[in-house]
């Protein structure tokens, strides 16, 4: 068994995916996160503290977890949806009853779009409460509230696809708020719309946002957002003093 | 890996002589038995299992969720039937629930772009490096944050209630300037119920620190945004008026529209 592992692992084709042996050494444990495009976001290296559960409760790992969900769930969508009035709650109605697991997919976007707007903005109150937006971070909280404002509007461009009664309500009501900002709002209210009301031109420019635009946003400030995580020390975690110092004068 | 020779010059015949004597004692941590010297731990493979096992945790969580209930879709949309009542999506309904209680312009727009405003500088306002890394900084933070919250959990829902029972843009119309009723006095209310634990702070610390006020700040609107949502969204029922989730006319529930 080992002879055949390590002949797997020294091969030709193995070494030519993955220029590291197994990874239970530190160099090729380090190398595993310095060669590996889906690891290279990590840190070779993590402080322990950053890993206890109780300190982050990995809410931002989670946000990004469901994000890829509906990325994935989303994409499927798109086999089954187009963004027209007279056809778009054909297309929910069909996926529902005729698609197999159409339903099941329908749900898991919608359940997870709620998901991930509860653990963005819990990311965001345990960041604060840990005090994890202080210098070097600053940077970063700015750019995770940007975060933030954007998963609201991903999720808020999605609502309006199904084309029933109440994405066109929710969507009417949310909007008309826009018109209310002095000096642009009105103007702002129109671009978003693309007329006076929530119709065709509405359809097209929130299905444009929501499948396209917000979600290529959001993964590149995600990754903006991970490596500066990373460039700015990891989890501020390892900044609170030793439990050896505790309670020791260590001025 | 090849085994380097040390080079001749660390052998203790050729070290230069170097006499060392005690200078000082330093009071210090004791020394890190068993543990690298900053305490670090290789992240392959212990993140990339905590990321597998999150990534099942979610799976199995909105798999399971999706299986026990379905998302909801109405009639097709119909411009000429409103719903009753018309809401916006439940993120968004604490902005609609702030404009019940005063001018569209104050409640949906000005305070809630203050709101973001004052979020993004957090760290800009409180840039001092200590505490970061420790839920709540400190033992007084924890108070400050439990007080501050249990302060807005008890006001908030108060003045809901109350502003919505009997408004005072309702009883003094035409007795007072609309401006004055709809965004002045509203206003200082708002500005009044927010900044009053801020005003004990400084009361009872005499000299808060930044973080201190950004944890009572913060926990304020943190708290308030969750009252005003929650209301909005499971207490609001047909003519966006005030009625328990479990108790609304018209066979409507609240949790249709999600």
């Amino acid at each position: 068994m080992q002879r055949l592992k390590e002949f797997i692992v020294n091969s030709r084709v193995w070494r030519s995916f993955f220029r590291h042996g197994w990874p239970d050494n530190p160099l090729d444990r380090s190398l595993v996160m310095t060669t590996n495009i889906f690891f290279h976001l990590h840190p070779v290296k993590v402080n322990r503290k950053s890993l206890k559960w109780s300190y982050s409760f990995g809410l931002g790992i989670i946000a990004a977890i469901v994000f890829g969900v509906l990325t994935v769930t989303g994409i499927l969508l798109m086999f089954y949806y187009a963004p027209t009035v007279e056809r778009a709650y054909g297309y929910i109605l069909t996926l529902q009853t005729q698609v197999p697991f159409g339903q099941l997919l329908r749900n898991m976007h919608r359940w997870g779009a709620h998901l991930m707007v509860i653990v963005v903005v819990f990311h965001m109150a345990r960041v604060f409460y840990t005090g994890a937006y202080k210098p070097p971070r600053e940077f970063n909280w700015v750019v995770g509230v940007i975060l933030l404002l954007m998963t609201l509007g991903a999720s808020f461009t999605g609502y309006l696809l199904p084309w029933d009664q109440l994405a066109y309500w929710a969507i009417t009501v949310g909007t008309s708020v826009a018109g209310y900002a002095p000096g642009l709002g009105p103007t702002a209210r129109i671009t978003l719309l693309g007329g006076p009301e929530v119709g065709q031109e509405a359809l097209t420019r929130f299905y444009a946002l929501h499948i396209m635009i917000i979600p290529a946003a959001i993964a590149l400030i995600t990754s903006l957002h991970i490596w500066r995580v990373r460039k700015d020390g990891g989890l501020a975690a390892q900044d609170a003093p030793d439990e050896l110092d505790e309670g020791e004068n260590n001025g | 890996m090849a085994e380097k020779t040390k080079p001749e010059s660390f052998s203790p015949e050729t070290a230069p002589t170097k006499t060392y004597s005690l200078v000082e004692l330093v009071k210090a941590p004791t020394t890190m038995a068993d543990r690298g010297p900053d305490n670090t731990i290789f992240a392959f493979p212990a993140v990339a299992l905590i990321e597998l096992l999150l990534t099942l945790g979610v799976i199995v969580v909105l798999l399971g969720m999706s299986l026990a209930v379905n998302a909801p879709l109405e009639e097709i949309a119909n411009p000429n039937t409103t719903t009753d009542p018309a809401k916006a999506p439940w993120y968004f309904m604490g902005l609609q629930e702030m404009l019940e209680h005063g001018h569209p312009t104050l409640m949906a727009v000005l305070l809630p772009t203050l709101m973001v405003l004052f979020v993004i500088s957090i760290p800009y306002l409180d840039n001092d490096r200590t505490g970061s890394g420790v839920w709540f900084t400190s033992a007084r933070g924890k108070r400050i944050t439990l007080y501050t919250a249990l302060y807005a959990l008890i006001v908030m829902p108060t003045y809901i209630f109350l502003d919505s029972t009997f408004p005072p843009r309702e009883l003094l119309r035409g007795r007072l300037p609309d401006f004055l009723l709809q965004t002045i006095i509203p206003a200082v209310v708002m500005g009044v119920l927010v900044l009053l634990p801020l005003f004990v702070l400084f009361v009872i610390t005499k000299k808060p620190t930044p973080r201190e006020i950004m944890l009572v700040l913060f926990t304020m609107l943190f708290v308030s945004a969750i009252v005003f949502t929650l209301t909005g969204f499971l207490f609001r029922g047909p003519g966006f008026k005030l009625y328990w989730p479990w108790d609304m006319p018209g066979g409507y529930s609240p949790w249709d529209n999600l």
